[in-house]
């Protein structure tokens, strides 16, 4: 058998709460995206062009649909002889067991299975990114750098710079500090969570970490921190291609959108790095004579009779006569009744929208901005005739008929 | 055992004179329909639906296409170690003289050791030129109730007359008293082509018309055999439509425009599964106009469409016009250029400018690939 170069480990386990009622029943990483797409469909489409076949998925929060959605692995070819995807939640061993305790002892605990591969490298990899990237030339990058870790890294303006882990070079790109949201950032390169390490290193690590009983078992603020004070070799992997961390609704709501956008080079379209997902068969979409659908995206089985603009329609998503949606992502199996008004908002899988209710609000139409936010309202939800739900509201149960909330 | 007490057997090459423009280059089996499906996706989610584990193809000509859409079935869950999806291409042997079956009953002569070494207590015979979605299931209990030798599945209306073997069927009750080939007629019940037969029958009555040179089950055994055998009519209330005519595959597509036809074909308890591909859905770009028409995924739409079925994968770019037009998997309209009435093959590109127009009565037609300049 060929020998496994490298194993991919993603982080899938967070329970996500910022994305509030989308992810009250599902894992992060299965939230639906651009229409057809979970977020787990780019970590693990990339893992499959880059060329690595065995894949961990770390799973601890309502791992249900996760499973269900990931199943063999066979949507993306990693329905492999030796390899192949692999879901890893915490499991009970003979001196008892622990939930992972931070992202550092999820892999800890899944020691055994890279072990069964014996790699070179373990890609480390969070499950709620938004972008395609050629692993395989971060391994080489890592190789040729003769790195024991290499993290991968992209230039944002510096005033965003505070709101993510920044990582001080030099020259030769190596990394002499990490900072964790600086308040006076010294460089402008945001960490991405995805590092790649030389594997017998991070075994080194991870045990030395897990022997630490005040460590939090986190890679960003433990492992990474105890590595650099130890010397290692560290370098950074320049990224400079569409990348987004969709942990929050505004950022899933603006990464979905900027599919919209033809200045964003995620290019979906491209077949030469596909992004695949488990695909269904639902019949092509209708687009009725009273519609109006302009600068969107729609996709299989859905039926469109209203107005439709700025928008992503996933599956199965009917918008009847006389209903408009704008600025907004209609996730699969929703209904969006006659005259019904959706804007700015988020509206979760099978929910209806009954008749002339509003959800969202424009933020031309709100007098102050700070009021303004996305309105989304959480799956399998019916908001009532008339209805109101008002920017920035997250809608946990039914809106009755007329209610605003 | 867990294995259902039904056979499926799809025959592939039908009746492929009566659309021969599309099926120069592929079997009837896998003529696209409706934006993303083949026409054996009807057949084959039919006899799924119906808890069928093992399904032929019946094969003759043309079938790389077919074998490329249906792949080892598994988007059918046919991909099974027991039973499964079975492609039977002809086969030759020394007293066969090279020669390929003509009927649907000589064909059957070629797969016999497939039949033979089934388990299954009875077979389903499916022509894939029918678009239908009707429950298995209650034609074979219908079958079974009333301890019919053959079940024919029938729809009652007006007869795809091209079809030179398509049998319209007299009944007292559901009883077959009469079976007639008309050339033209309003209002009968004609055979849809979906037969159920005990498969040890089947195979008895293929050895026995072996020897006697007989080819066709309708003409040659069902039409005579009223004393012999109990036939029954299974009539058929849901959407089941046969072609008979390029025309009339045209037609067939645009009634996928109407929303009772959609419901009545793509019913949530009877799914209809295909081949899925990985294409983004589809985009609508800033200055298109779209009306009645039915859209796959992976479309890039920044003209006018209307009154049309867009397969996967099209792009048509600003300032075109697609009208009352059937355009195929990853064709190309091209920046203000028109088509009306036309049925545009896989791959076919309409350039910059050009108008491409056929009419109502005489469709314009595109080959695979083809430029139009």
């Amino acid at each position: 058998m060929k020998k496994t170069e490298c194993v991919a480990m993603i982080l899938a386990g967070g329970q996500g709460s910022r994305l509030g009622v989308l992810t009250k029943k599902i894992a992060k990483p299965a939230v639906p995206y651009g229409g057809k797409y979970r977020i787990i469909d780019f970590p693990l489409s990339n893992c499959i062009n880059s060329g690595i076949e065995t894949v961990g998925i770390l799973t601890q929060y309502q791992p249900l649909e996760l499973n269900d959605y990931v199943g063999s692995g066979k949507p993306w070819d990693l329905d492999r002889r030796g390899g192949g995807v692999h879901i890893l939640p915490p499991y009970q061993k003979s001196k008892g067991g622990d939930w992972y305790k931070g992202t550092a002892n999820a892999i800890y605990q899944n020691i055994p299975f890279i072990e069964r591969y014996d790699p070179e490298y373990v890609l480390v990899l969070s499950g709620d990114h938004i972008y395609k990237m050629d692993y395989s030339a971060m391994i080489d990058h890592h190789k040729n750098a003769g790195s024991d870790c290499t993290i991968a890294v992209m230039e944002v303006p510096l005033e965003e710079a505070p709101r993510f882990g920044i990582m001080n070079v030099r020259d030769d790109d190596s990394i002499y500090e990490f900072e964790e949201k600086p308040a006076h950032p010294k460089s402008n390169l945001a960490s991405m969570g995805i590092y790649v390490f030389s594997w017998d290193k991070l075994k080194k690590y991870l045990y030395q970490d897990e022997q630490n009983k005040a460590s939090s078992n986190d890679f960003g603020k433990d492992v990474i921190p105890a590595m650099l004070a130890d010397n290692q070799k560290m370098t950074v992997y320049r990224f400079n291609r569409y990348w987004k961390d969709v942990g929050t609704i505004e950022s899933l709501w603006e990464a979905n959108l900027d599919l919209l956008n033809p200045k964003e080079d995620l290019r979906l379209d491209s077949q030469d790095w596909v992004i695949y997902s488990r695909t269904h068969s639902f019949p092509p979409q209708y687009i009725s004579p009273t519609s109006d659908v302009e600068n969107s995206l729609v996709s299989d089985g859905c039926e469109v009779y209203g107005k439709l603009e700025y928008s992503i329609l996933f599956e199965n998503v009917t918008i009847e006569e006389g209903a408009t949606v704008e600025y907004s992502l209609i996730m699969p199996g929703a209904t969006v009744k006659k005259g019904a008004k959706v804007q700015y908002a988020i509206v979760a899988e099978n929910v209806v929208v009954g008749e002339n209710a509003v959800v969202g609000e424009n933020p031309q139409e709100i007098g102050e901005l700070d009021q303004w936010g996305i309105a989304v309202v959480g799956e399998g939800l019916r908001i009532g005739k008339n209805a109101v739900v008002k920017a920035k509201a997250m809608v946990d149960k039914n809106v009755k008929e007329g209610e605003t909330i | 055992m867990r294995s259902n007490k039904l056979l499926g057997l799809i025959y592939a090459n039908v009746h492929e004179d009566l659309i021969p423009e599309l099926t120069s280059v592929r079997s009837m089996a896998s003529l696209p329909f409706a934006g993303r499906y083949r026409l054996i996706d009807f057949s084959l989610s039919n006899l799924v639906n119906a808890g069928v584990t093992q399904v032929g193809i019946i094969t003759k000509a043309n079938y790389q296409s077919l074998m490329d859409h249906v792949g080892n079935g598994k988007a059918y869950d046919l991909d099974r170690k027991a039973g499964g999806l079975f492609i039977l291409p002809p086969f030759s042997t020394a007293d066969s003289d090279g020669k390929v079956y003509e009927g649907h009953l000589d064909a059957l002569a070629g797969i016999i050791t497939f039949l033979r070494r089934a388990s299954q207590e009875y077979v389903v015979l499916c022509d894939s030129d029918v678009v239908s979605s009707l429950d298995l299931s209650l034609m074979m209990k219908q079958h079974k109730e009333t301890k019919a030798d053959f079940t024919i599945a029938y729809k009652h209306g007006r007869l795809p007359k091209n079809h030179k073997d398509i049998m319209v069927l007299e009944r007292d009750g559901n009883r077959v008293t009469g079976i007639s080939f008309p050339n033209e007629s309003e209002s009968v019940d004609y055979s849809l082509n979906i037969t159920i037969v005990k498969r040890e029958l089947l195979i008895e009555l293929v050895e026995e018309t072996k020897e006697k040179g007989y080819t066709s089950l309708s003409r040659h055994l069902l039409a005579h055999s009223l004393n012999r055998f109990q036939i029954y009519g299974y009539a058929v209330t849901g959407f089941a439509e046969v072609m008979d005519s390029t025309q009339s595959y045209f037609k067939l597509n645009k009634k996928m425009l109407e929303s009772r036809s959609r419901k009545q074909l793509f019913c949530p308890e009877r799914p209809i599964y295909t081949k899925t591909h990985d294409r983004m859905p589809t985009r609508y770009g800033l200055s298109c106009r779209v009306e009645n028409s039915l859209i796959a995924d992976g479309c890039r739409i920044e003209g006018t469409v209307k009154n049309s079925v867009i397969f996967r994968n099209v792009t048509i770019e600003q300032g075109a016009v697609v009208e009352d037009s059937i355009v195929m998997q990853g064709a190309v309209i091209e920046k203000n250029a028109t088509v009306r009435y036309a049925i545009l093959d896989k791959q076919a590109v309409v350039t910059q400018d050009v108008t491409a127009q056929g009419s109502a009565a005489k469709l314009l037609l595109a080959a695979k690939g083809e430029r139009i300049e």
